[in-house]
């Protein structure tokens, strides 16, 4: 019995300093100690090469200070494992990482931040899931996560109850409620390959030759596979319009727009969830109109149009957007011959402008 | 052991089990529906092509568990061994709520007409106990179109003149066709064949509040991840749940079907989810484990009336043992056939189900599910070396360049071909695995080589360049269409239940799953064991006159 | 033997297994710095990736898209012999260590020093004194390469992008509400 208090105290004290013992070691040496355990050489070695080699590891995925218990415990856990044999490879975030993650990417990265905030891709669960207008008219399935809360462990039917068009709906994990379902790892993967930002980078107002086009974050997290995916090994898709094969822009980043923005199976142009222009902006990148992290389109038309279109219209109070269903110019495939069913009529003098950027950008590598 | 008394257990929650216990809960009666397995997710498997249904390189997706659950699998030269549950020996078929339904190919066979009077069609095969069923086609027919609707079908069978006779259309239009269905459709036309869309479990429209298929490459073996296919784990099961008489308890193993002093069935006892022994008494047991373990759990309960097991007087449960002999044959093609669309079969043909020369039955041809990278390795010709440069050049020039057309062979039952509880060999639970015997008979291999000869026809029409034959070997035959090993007939001494899948000597035990299969039809049995679930619950319904006192 | 097995697994209550595992990490928290070894596989040794990795390279060798080991199968397979293929640890290590006993007594080389030509001649061979381990091999090295990328091979999908099979492909659903132009 005594032999076993002492057994349990020696344990105990174990469990309560494993993990800062473990942090001090792996602190040391500038990551070197964390690669020591195999299972995350591989991480390491990829962090080594990455955008973010000059962060330590300790910055994005705390260290002995970190006040989280589930944090030690997890790491406890990943020891125990480690010792025994029994390593969970690869190591992966896990959900409750995510919106610890969030607030990390936000030290640096401040003014995308703001932007991804506020625009719509900052979604959070409860508005997703329980949208009723949504719920009520289709099931929601298994699918609906691979673009939305790509990160939650489970199915659908772990996530939210009941799984009918009746209702009414509620999160089963409700502190998943306000936290975004689409957040910067689903189209970021921090270890990616990459030198690192030049950090007196003014970002420019719109697009054009001098921003920088690819940052070699840009991945999508494949939830089938629990991996990031670099966006030059994504698709783009041959879109048609009826039986017209419809003009794309090379423009790689759009892939990722496409695998959640995706035409069905059968690559008609505004099927499933596609966006393809077609008509007057047919061949623009998504990129070119919606701008990276708030995805706001207003401003964008200035890049390319005078204040005032060649029809004398005002192109920024038109109402452009796919949204409205009445809307003539729906900017995704506005044609001349919906405001000139007769033909349009030719303007002396007027010349074809050069967009401020050309295809020749966006070489593949 | 202070269970509740119920009307009903139904032991496997798959394609017959989900049925029954659905029609019994609307009808009123309170049912308990044991499943050893998990009600799983998509995200369960992932689509993982090393680790699904069809392929379990990386062990089972949906059940079940390789340490759990062995069986012990006796070659034909007496040679025994101890199999795990994703060894392809097993004859595995999934262990999960919905069963093969899952995570199916989804393809809805009516069988034929002759399929049910095979003896007196083709006379008797020596070496074989082939049959007639106790009931035709046409008493079926009402189910069929009940599995049809209440399920949902997809297909277009008009092209079928060898369909038999239906009074209402399929309730969903096919998919869109492949580029290898626009390939093979005028080959088989100029051939004089009459190919059709297969019918298919699976949603082309919005049914049943669920959405259409997405058409992505991981079907067969997989999940659903939009739940295009209609399985009993979304159709019935939901359904039998939300009548409130249902209760569906997972990872509940049944030991064995428990009788009274006089023999007669008076539940089940079972090992509930945390490993405790449970005693749940029941007017009625019905049981729809698979041809394998549902023999298995007849066979293990044993008592003083019953030494040899329920049902079992003449020895005859877990015999007949069958599934289908699978041939084919896989062409290459000059262009690229492959075009991404899933599920992948789409055009089948059945002009060699029944007279062809000199053979008893046939079977059913169709193009193949999209074979995914790592399957298609398997699917070289012999002349093409199994490694080195030569087998990577084959993989990168004929992935997207070869269809492969399949067809289940019907097969001749073998008495000899049986399942029976091992001796020695218990799982996890100390319950006696089951030990699965025998082989084809030659006869269903000489139709295996005739359908592959005529697959590879097909496909030299339809313009291969090269061709090759996939033919079957003598192994014992069961996996996911497993069937025959409770058959079905009027005569105690020759069959295991009547026409509604009760048990002979019980009058309150049935067997309701492809176990009662008299033959297994050269087409893939789902819809035939769903409208089988629908005929024995019609049956069951109708002489049921309320619970016996508790 | 494996029905005692099963019942082995049955009589370990979690409390004891609990204990054992704290057991085995306070044994090994001395040794918390598992450092030095700096290898980056689980149950191979530097010299058996060495070996295997050439022999997979064998299997499918590199030409104008990566070959077996570019593609991480050694990966893949280090890392299921931790997992479902634990069984499998017993035969990879003499295998690999009778492959290169082969190649020393024939070449005078460890196997990863062998040219092409050599190395094919020796499994060439192998394929019919060793045809069961050889067999693994190839298998295993045909999961690594054509296999899913999430077991640890067939990195960033290139067995997938030369068999011209689209990676994540994109599949829209069907909408109940239609957009307009659809």
């Amino acid at each position: 019995m005594k032999a076993r208090t002492k057994y349990l105290v020696v344990a105990g004290a174990i469990v309560l300093l494993a993990p800062i013992a473990a942090t001090v070691y792996y602190e040391t040496g500038g990551g070197t100690g964390c690669a020591s355990c195999h299972e995350i050489q591989r991480s390491y070695d990829q962090w080594a090469g990455s955008t973010h080699r000059n962060l330590s590891c300790g910055s994005c995925h705390g260290d002995a200070f970190t006040l989280d218990p589930a944090f030690h415990l997890n790491n406890f856990q990943r020891l125990v494992g480690h010792l025994s044999g029994r390593i969970s490879e690869p190591i992966l975030l896990r959900q409750p990482d995510l919106p610890e993650m969030l607030a990390r990417c936000q030290k640096c990265h401040r003014q995308e931040f703001a932007d991804w905030q506020s625009g719509p891709h900052a979604s959070t669960y409860s508005r997703i899931f329980l949208d009723r207008k949504h719920n009520a008219s289709e099931a929601l399935e298994d699918d609906c996560l691979r673009c939305h809360g790509m990160h939650f462990q489970g199915g659908i039917r772990d996530l939210v109850s009941p799984i009918n068009t009746a209702g009414p709906w509620r999160l089963r994990a409700p502190e998943l409620a306000n936290l975004p379902a689409i957040p910067c790892l689903a189209c970021h993967q921090i270890h990616a390959h990459g030198a690192p930002l030049p950090r007196p980078a003014i970002p420019a107002a719109t697009p054009g030759p001098k921003q920088e086009l690819f940052r070699p974050s840009l991945a999508l997290f494949d939830r089938r596979n629990q991996l990031h995916f670099a966006v030059r090994l994504l698709p783009l898709p041959e879109m048609r319009d009826h039986d017209r094969p419809v003009k794309i822009s090379p423009d790689p980043r759009q892939a990722l727009c496409y695998q959640c923005h995706a035409p069905l199976a059968t690559n008609q142009v505004g099927s499933g969830d596609d966006r393809t222009a077609i008509g007057v902006h047919e061949g623009l990148s998504c990129l070119a109109c919606h701008l990276k992290h708030g995805q706001q389109t207003r401003a964008s038309c200035a890049t390319c149009h005078p204040r005032l279109s060649n029809c004398g219209l005002d192109v920024e109070t038109m109402d452009t957007t796919f949204k409205n269903v009445k809307s003539p110019h729906n900017i995704h495939f506005v044609k001349c011959a919906d405001c000139h069913p007769r033909g349009v009529p030719s303007k002396p003098g007027a010349r074809r402008r050069a967009l401020p950027f050309s295809e020749a950008t966006f070489t593949r590598r | 052991m202070g269970l509740r008394k119920v009307n009903a257990v139904v032991v496997g929650a798959g394609a017959g089990g989900g049925i029954v216990a659905k029609e019994l809960a609307q009808a009123g009666l309170s049912v308990v529906l044991l499943e050893r397995g998990k009600w799983y997710t998509a995200f369960d498997c992932r689509k993982d092509d090393l680790r699904n249904q069809r392929n379990s390189t990386l062990g089972n997706a949906f059940g079940p568990d390789d340490e759990r659950d062995p069986r012990v699998v006796v070659d034909p030269s007496g040679w025994e061994r101890i199999v795990r549950g994703s060894d392809g020996e097993y004859q595995n078929n999934a262990a999960c709520v919905g069963g093969g339904t899952l995570s199916y190919g989804a393809m809805a066979w009516r069988y034929m007409e002759r399929d049910f009077r095979m003896r007196s069609a083709y006379g008797a095969v020596a070496g074989s106990t082939l049959e007639d069923w106790p009931i035709s086609y046409g008493d079926l027919e009402p189910f069929y179109e009940k599995a049809e609707w209440e399920i949902g079908v997809s297909g277009d069978e008009s092209g079928n003149p060898f369909k038999s006779p239906r009074r209402k259309p399929l309730p969903m239009p096919p998919l869109a066709p492949t580029r290898e269905h626009l390939i093979l459709k005028p080959a088989a036309l100029r051939l004089g064949l009459h190919p059709f869309d297969i019918p298919m479990l699976r949603n082309s429209v919005p049914y049943g509040g669920r959405q259409p298929c997405m058409r992505c490459r991981w079907c067969v073996g997989f999940a659903c991840e939009v739940d295009a296919k209609c399985g009993t784990h979304n159709t019935v099961i939901p359904k039998a749940l939300a009548t409130r008489n249902c209760e569906l308890r997972t990872g509940a193993m049944t030991k064995g079907i428990l009788t009274d002093e006089r023999g007669r069935v008076t539940g089940v006892a079972y090992f509930d989810s945390d490993d405790r022994l449970q005693e749940q008494p029941a007017d009625l047991v019905v049981v729809s484990g698979g041809a394998i373990e549902s023999a298995r759990l007849l066979l293990n309960s044993r008592s003083r009336l019953h030494p040899n097991g329920l049902g079992n007087r003449y020895d005859l449960v877990g015999r007949n043992l069958q599934g289908h002999t699978y041939a084919g044959a896989n062409g290459l093609f000059g262009e690229v056939v492959y075009d991404d669309i899933g599920p992948g079969a789409s055009i089948a043909i059945c002009d060699y189900n029944h007279g062809n020369p000199d053979l008893v039955g046939g079977g059913l041809l169709a193009n193949e599910f999209i074979r995914l990278p790592y399957q298609f390795v398997g699917h070289a010709p012999n002349n093409v070396p199994r490694w080195g440069k030569a087998h990577k050049d084959f993989m990168r020039h004929a992935y997207r360049r070869s269809i492969a057309i399949r067809g289940p062979a019907q097969e001749m039952p073998v008495f000899d071909s049986r399942v029976q509880a091992d001796p020695v060999v218990k799982d996890y639970w100390g319950i006696p695995v089951a030990r699965l015997s025998g082989g084809r008979h030659p006869h269903s291999i000489e139709v295996g080589n005739f359908l592959a000869a005529k697959a590879e026809a097909w496909l030299q029409e339809a313009g291969a360049t090269y061709t090759w034959k996939s033919l079957p070997g003598p192994g014992l035959s069961a996996g996911q269409h497993q069937a025959g090993t409770c058959r079905m007939g009027k005569d105690p001494q020759t069959s295991v239940v009547d026409p509604y899948c009760r048990v002979h000597e019980h009058d309150n035990l049935f067997v309701v799953d492809a176990s009662v299969h008299v033959t297994n039809g050269g087409f893939n049995p789902v819809l035939t064991i769903m409208a089988i679930a629908y005929h024995a619950s019609a049956g069951l319904l109708r002489g049921w006159k309320g619970g016996g006192a508790q | 033997m494996p029905v005692r097995l099963l019942v082995t697994n049955r009589a370990k209550t979690p409390r004891r297994k609990f204990l054992g595992l704290v057991a085995t990490a306070a044994a090994s928290a001395a040794t918390i710095s598992c450092g030095g070894s700096r290898r980056p596989w689980r149950f191979l040794s530097t010299d058996e990736a060495l070996t295997l990795s050439a022999i997979s390279e064998r299997i499918i060798p590199t030409d104008q898209d990566a070959g077996a080991a570019a593609a991480g199968v050694v990966a893949y397979i280090d890392r299921q012999l931790n997992g479902p293929y634990r069984r499998f640890r017993k035969t990879y290590r003499e295998g690999l260590l009778a492959i290169d006993n082969a190649s020393a007594a024939r070449f005078s080389r460890r196997f990863a020093e062998l040219t092409a030509e050599q190395a094919d001649q020796l499994l060439n061979e192998l394929e019919g004194t060793k045809p069961r381990f050889f067999q693994l091999v190839v298998a295993h090295t045909m999961q690594g390469y054509y296999g899913d990328p999430r077991h640890g091979g067939n990195t960033d999908a290139v067995s997938w992008r030369m068999l011209g099979v689209p990676t994540v492909p994109i599949r829209g659903r069907w909408k109940y509400e239609k957009p307009p132009w659809a």
